[in-house]
């Protein structure tokens, strides 16, 4: 494949974003009207300006990671548009933004290289918690800068500049920006952290002292978990960590000390607040409580169902009757309307991301570039294990948006710049 | 709009995102098969495992040139106070693996014998750098 090919396939998803937005149109009862092209001039600048920074900036970054990208966020826009063409427009936008600043990033590192990431951490790790704590701002002060609570999660920030407000998860961001912290730090010590020869059998055990950024982990996942209310970032968090201390120092122990920790925070969290009980009912018992607590899920599986192997076709189901269709539950829209067949295509270029993700890690030169990759790709890859496992039932769920596709901008604007990133390390591959 | 025009819009749509991930699918699977013969035409390169403490079991193909040393854009990075920067190398080429010792502080050694010049390896050797043992298999 080549960069031209490449070009092509970002042709071929705008073209078949905008077929997207004509069908629902179609089933409303409309035509081909200005949204249509609007769609496709939108996606052909989104992805021809990426594609061309990454022409001009990271000449052997892999071809693969935009076509995946643009099919996803295509069939994700079409979803949205049909269900509510106004916030489609939003989307529209969100994804310009998100196109400028993976472009921007792309050029910030041109010639230095991702190396900066890797000198400035302690100030990145500042900055990830910062942002995370951002939220916890009053929301009832001068400074138009406040925190926001939305469906009981405190994850918003609202920013207001006159009449207009802007909302934002800064949350999304200290995801990444964690991720580079914990590369850089675990790709320096990873021989301190891998040491000791204690053993049970063939599981070396790991010293005490080394289990101290573990606990870390574990209270500030506890943490997002108490003040935030957000059982996906906690989970997230926490998961992430586990992962990077275990490809970093390739011990069992970690791993498995970590997942008991989990199981007794979960504990706790089911005995002590009741959100995390009421979905985890919702998770098991959808129609005990089907007016209450179980209404989304079980809304979630009607609309599945109903589906069946080629679905109803774009604007022909009832994908709306669905509590946060555009957001959380897309993924049940989508069974809905393209049916199992729709379903299974976004889930196979899900993976094929994910599979592009890790490979661009195992070639990496370095272990911090291999870290920082594969840390990249887990985040990527367990969001959507996470919000669609939600949606149909294999998980408790979590409120996590799904990559690309969910309609939001903050999760757009930091997924593109995670693939910006991946790609310049896919560029910085030994050849 | 008739109820069968969109049915038949729905189903191209979808045949549609299935061509297309079948396609990129296509071309990562030819990139990775490419990636497979060529390796396999060059015959020269051999696989070599790191025993040492920190990272058992990693194993590394010599292409053509793999440098062993503590500096961080060496190939194999080794976390070792004996190291030094750009310690050694190895060769892939005509005549097999071949070992250089990088003018050393405390010298690379071949089945416990200091390598004084450039030597050709073969299956089983053991390479000793500091604390880190690679067998070539």
């Amino acid at each position: 494949m080549t960069r031209s090919a490449e070009a092509a396939f970002l042709l071929g998803a705008s073209a078949l974003a905008s077929f997207g937005v004509a069908m629902a149109n179609l089933a409303g009862g409309g035509g081909v009207d200005a949204q249509v092209a609007l769609t496709f001039l939108v996606f052909l600048i989104a992805f021809g300006s990426l594609h061309l920074a990454l022409r001009q900036w990271a000449p052997r970054a892999s071809f693969y990671l935009l076509p995946l990208v643009a099919i996803i966020t295509a069939v994700g826009l079409t979803m949205i548009y049909r269900l509510d063409p106004d916030r489609a427009g939003l989307q529209r936008w969100w994804l310009l933004i998100a196109a400028a600043l993976a472009v921007g990033l792309l050029f910030a590192v041109r010639s230095t290289g991702l190396e900066p990431l890797r000198r400035y951490r302690y100030l990145l790790l500042l900055g990830s918690l910062v942002l995370l704590l951002l939220p916890l701002l009053p929301t009832d002060w001068s400074i138009p800068l406040r925190g926001k609570t939305v469906n009981g999660s405190r994850l918003w920030v609202e920013f207001i500049a006159g009449p207009i407000g802007i909302q934002f998860q800064p949350g999304e961001i200290a995801k990444l920006l964690l991720v580079v912290f914990l590369a850089s730090y675990l790709a320096e010590r990873h021989t301190v952290l891998a040491s000791g020869t204690r053993t049970i059998g063939r599981l070396r055990l790991v010293e005490p002292r080394q289990l101290v950024p573990v606990l870390v982990a574990w209270t500030a996942s506890f943490g997002v978990l108490v003040y935030q209310r957000d059982l996906g970032a906690s989970l997230l968090l926490f998961a992430v960590f586990l992962t990077l201390l275990y490809m970093a120092t390739g011990r069992a122990a970690y791993p498995i000390i970590g997942t008991g920790m989990f199981f007794v925070g979960a504990f706790f969290a089911w005995q002590a607040f009741s959100h995390v009980e009421r979905r985890v009912i919702a998770w098991l018992r959808p129609f005990s409580d089907f007016d209450g607590a179980g209404y989304q899920i079980a809304q979630g599986l009607f609309a599945m169902g109903s589906g069946s192997l080629a679905g109803s076709g774009v604007g022909l189901g009832r994908p709306e009757l669905i509590p946060f269709a555009q957001t959380d539950f897309l993924f049940a829209a989508i069974g809905e309307e393209l049916g199992l067949a729709g379903a299974v295509v976004v889930l196979c270029a899900f993976a094929l991301l994910t599979a592009v993700g890790f490979g661009i890690a195992l070639r990496s030169r370095d272990l911090f570039r291999k870290l920082l990759a594969a840390g990249l790709t887990f985040v990527l890859g367990l969001q959507t294990f996470l919000i669609i496992g939600g949606v149909v039932r294999v998980l408790p769920l979590t409120g996590i948006t799904l990559p690309f596709m969910s309609y939001g901008g903050s999760s757009l604007v930091s997924n593109m710049v995670l693939i910006a990133v991946l790609a310049r390390l896919s560029h910085e591959e030994p050849t | 709009m008739p109820a069968l025009i969109l049915t038949l819009l729905k189903l191209i749509f979808v045949a549609l995102l299935f061509l297309f991930v079948w396609q990129i699918s296509r071309a990562i699977t030819s990139h990775i098969s490419i990636g497979v013969t060529r390796t396999s035409t060059k015959r020269s390169k051999e696989l070599v495992l790191i025993r040492a403490d920190d990272r058992p079991g990693e194993t590394y193909k010599v292409v053509d040139v793999l440098m062993l040393g503590r500096s961080p854009q060496a190939d194999i990075v080794v976390d070792d106070p004996y190291a030094s920067e750009f310690h050694m190398r190895f060769v892939g080429g005509d005549e097999g693996l071949v070992l250089h010792d990088l003018g050393s502080t405390n010298g690379t050694y071949v089945n416990g014998r200091r390598v004084t010049a450039p030597q050709v390896l073969v299956k089983g050797d053991a390479v000793q750098v500091g604390k880190t043992v690679l067998e070539v298999r």
